[in-house]
């Protein structure tokens, strides 16, 4: 798979330290899944050990001395893999949300003509942007399903482009504790949002994030968010908004979960007003 | 996925000073990871003159690569428990940390320095990088293992480890798109390693 074999190039990078932190992040997560990738990235570290090696100097004799009395000072780590944080604590599920702010109005132009706000307008592009990386990637796949998929994700790519072009589109954007950012952008007419994150907290593979929507009417799963590509999450669609729903990010098992797992989450509001 | 998997990464990678030191490398940190000072001398004497060698190269100024020095290797006392011989040589282990740590410690005050590193960095030519080496013989392998690199190879591969550039700051001092220097960079390590293997 092309991404993939993008992916696999940053291995020389990686193995040299050579490599952005969110190449390396990516990386880590592809390092995961990939043995055979893990076992490249070993072996060519042992050669740059060697040229480590080439470059050897011995240090100032007294430096032994302090090493060896901080080590002494140091408590050492115990063996293992460090404890996953428990279900209910994970780092990053809720975030506040400051709504009015980013709440954006139709302006009047001189020409009497509404023009979306120029952040809109730069979330809207950053998300069709993904839209446009997702239908690749449906490009990439073999010949059999392939009309399906792609008209599958022009219906996507259109139902996204709706939301973001509905004249009472509204942007929210939100710093997700422990690492990453959410942008929202939601129609009140069409009672759908269109939901897209960035540089979420990489998961295990065996975890990923899912959306939810928590109101009067009862927690419905939106949907599980696809791993991120490019450190970029989604975008999905969120259809069905009723008032008082609030919006809620989990960490879940892979396959999913019929209720959100754990403490029930502090919500995003939403605000819906119907 | 071809040669990559290449047996024992002990057995393919002899040591850098003396045969031999790899294994006890190994035995050592087991020691360590029980809390063993004296094992703990023991890896001092085998990779400090490595890790200081490397962070030096990397970091330039003596007195902050004493710091990263020390550093890593109170790493190593730390983790010691979480090294897995399993996922590659102690030396492999020690030398990724001690590497990382000094990546870590340019970009963090390349801002303020970023012009000076440029010029300093960029015109160090690979024949220096075996200079004030301990053991002649490793040097002389790899200087040879380097020579056999094609030149944007050999200059890719000489800045990002020795000059602590990411691949797109090598590429620009280059002149080169990033996608040629990421495919020359593992291009480099994969022949790097297999003309370093042989040698052995």
């Amino acid at each position: 798979m092309r991404h993939t074999r993008d992916l696999h190039t940053l291995a020389g990078p990686y193995a040299m330290d050579a490599i952005s932190p969110p190449d390396r992040a990516r990386f880590d997560r592809h390092l995961a899944r990939c043995e055979d990738c893990a076992r490249e990235i070993a072996s060519l570290r042992e050669a740059t050990a060697r040229l480590a090696a080439a470059a050897a100097v011995s240090p100032p004799p007294a430096l032994k001395a302090r090493v060896m009395a901080a080590a002494a000072a140091t408590r050492q780590r115990p063996p293992g893999p460090e404890p996953e944080p428990a279900l209910g604590t994970w780092p990053l599920r809720t975030w506040p949300l400051r709504t009015q702010p980013f709440r954006t109005r139709p302006l009047r132009t001189r020409q009497g003509r509404p023009t979306p706000s120029r952040r809109l307008v730069m979330a809207a592009s950053a998300v069709a942007a993904a839209a446009a990386v997702a239908a690749a990637v449906v490009f990439g796949v073999s010949s059999g399903g392939m009309r399906d998929q792609l008209s599958q994700a022009q219906a996507r790519s259109q139902q996204v482009a709706a939301v973001l072009t509905a004249r009472d589109a509204t942007m929210m954007t939100g710093a997700v504790r422990g690492g990453g950012t959410v942008t929202i952008v939601m129609s009140h007419s069409m009672r759908e949002l269109v939901f897209t994150a960035a540089a979420l907290h990489a998961l295990p593979a065996s975890r990923g994030y899912e959306l939810w929507l928590i109101g009067p009417a009862g927690d419905r799963a939106v949907i599980m968010l696809p791993p991120a590509r490019h450190g970029m999450t989604g975008p999905v669609v969120a259809s069905g908004l009723r008032p008082g729903d609030h919006l809620a990010l989990t960490a879940e098992p892979a396959s999913g979960a019929a209720h959100p797992a754990g403490r029930p989450t502090t919500p995003m509001m939403l605000d819906v007003v119907l | 996925m071809t040669a990559i998997d290449r047996s024992d990464p002990d057995r393919a990678r002899p040591s850098a000073a003396e045969p031999g030191a790899a294994a006890d490398l190994n035995t050592c940190l087991r020691l360590v990871a029980r809390g063993d000072a004296d094992a703990f001398d023991t890896v001092y004497d085998q990779v400090a003159a490595t890790v200081f060698g490397i962070v030096r190269r990397v970091v330039r100024d003596p007195a902050q690569s004493e710091e990263v020095t020390q550093d890593v290797l109170l790493e190593v006392w730390r983790n010691a428990a979480k090294f897995d011989p399993g996922r590659g040589s102690a030396t492999a282990w020690v030398m990724t940390l001690a590497h990382r740590r000094a990546v870590d410690r340019v970009r963090s005050v390349q801002k303020e320095s970023e012009r000076e590193r440029r010029t300093a960095v960029a015109d160090v030519p690979f024949d220096e990088v075996a200079e004030a080496v301990e053991s002649s013989l490793e040097r002389e392998r790899v200087r040879r293992c380097l020579g056999s690199l094609t030149e944007l190879q050999r200059e890719s591969v000489t800045l990002a480890y020795y000059g602590g550039y990411t691949y797109s700051q090598v590429a620009s001092l280059l002149g080169v798109p990033g996608g040629t220097i990421k495919t020359r960079m593992r291009d480099a390590l994969i022949r790097l390693r297999d003309c370093l293997g042989v040698a052995s």
